[in-house]
């Protein structure tokens, strides 16, 4: 049984689109047919994050106006078997698009591939409706920032609004050394507050934005401790209990070198 | 100490262009397309119709290397096309 899941936040650059891209290629790497869909229509990004912007033909909204066949808007990402990115439109406006044409879109994409990725546009209107519309469940993204939290809040509540299941929790651009210090809200302050189950914790890390320059996804690189965090997300999303790590303490100098080293074990899980 | 040694391989290895580069020049190339609104893909199939004209009247010389690109220049773009001609086919009249 196919499963189309929403990536959504409210709030806009808390990292939707990085989320989508990594998770629908993680879930490649595990295996699975995977299709992620644009439904940022006007700004399209997702293409860019995966490296696949060279190879556009058709958008979704072609799709829905029947201007082409949904297999020849799909573009195949030649790195991992099974995944499959449908681009939005860059120059038409999210009014082309109705939450119908996104349920039957969705219906669609199901026949053929066990994952529907939906990457959600910022903001609460049109853009959302519609790519909650077609979606069974919701992976709400947020930062340990007052404003991101407030948004995710708002959004869990349309999300159940919508008769979707309570959505989970990804937090993303944690910072261990600030956590420790008391200068950012850990985990446990946003669980707190939010009180919806959490699937990840993503740290901010450098990682993200040289992977972002060379438009290929950070979950490809299982060196790179973001990579591994969204590979971890990839197993519980799947429905694997893989514990998520700790990242409230601060190691040190000493003991990050040691660990660069090898000499070290890793992150202790909890 | 493999995670050692495959590091240091890392460190010596011939490097790629700078992630900053690399970025740089997707975006200029996504700007380009974004104002003309047209997809590489539609590009790429106009070079080819384009070329099929130009053959019918000369002998391209593909070893020379053919040029099709686009331009952005103070906000203008413009696309350049350099095809190396081998002669020129006579036509009757």
């Amino acid at each position: 049984m196919a499963e189309c899941i929403v990536v959504t936040s409210g709030k806009g650059g808390v990292g939707k689109t990085t989320t989508s891209a990594n998770l629908a290629a993680g879930l490649a790497l595990q295996g699975k047919s995977v299709v992620v869909v644009d439904a940022d229509i006007g700004l399209r990004n997702l293409d860019v994050v995966l490296g696949l912007e060279n190879r556009i033909v058709y958008d979704l909204v072609q799709v829905i106006e029947g201007e082409c066949r949904l297999k020849q808007a799909l573009i195949r990402d030649k790195r991992v078997e099974g995944l499959f990115l449908l681009p939005a439109a860059q120059t038409r406006d999210k009014a082309a698009v109705k939450p119908e044409d996104m349920q039957k879109l969705v219906r669609d994409l199901k026949v053929d591939h066990e994952y529907v990725i939906i990457d959600c546009p910022a903001g609460i209107e049109q853009g959302f409706k519609n790519s909650v519309a077609g979606a069974d469940r919701a992976l709400v993204v947020t930062t340990p920032e007052v404003s991101a939290i407030r948004d995710a809040d708002r959004i869990i509540g349309l999300v159940e609004a919508h008769d979707l299941p309570e959505p989970q929790l990804i937090i993303n651009r944690y910072r261990p050394g600030m956590v420790s210090r008391g200068d950012m809200m850990n985990r446990d302050d946003i669980l707190e507050i939010l009180a919806i189950p959490l699937v990840g914790i993503v740290p901010d890390h450098q990682d993200v934005i040289i992977s972002a320059n060379r438009g290929q996804p950070v979950v490809f690189d299982d060196r790179s401790i973001v990579g591994q965090a969204y590979r971890r997300i990839t197993e519980r999303v799947l429905g694997n209990d893989v514990p998520i790590p700790n990242f409230d303490e601060d190691p040190g100098l000493w003991t990050t070198f040691k660990r660069w080293m090898g000499f070290a074990p890793a992150r202790e899980a909890v | 100490m493999l995670a050692l040694l495959q590091k240091l391989q890392d460190a010596f290895a011939p490097s790629r262009p700078a992630s900053k580069d690399e970025a740089k020049q997707r975006l200029k190339l996504l700007l380009i397309h974004d104002q003309v609104d047209l997809p590489p893909m539609q590009l790429e199939r106009m070079k080819t119709e384009i070329l099929e004209v130009v053959a019918r009247y000369c002998e391209i010389d593909p070893d020379e290397g053919v040029e099709f690109r686009l331009n952005r220049e103070d906000g203008q773009v413009s696309i350049i096309s350099c095809v190396p001609v081998r002669r020129v086919i006579c036509r009757e009249a």
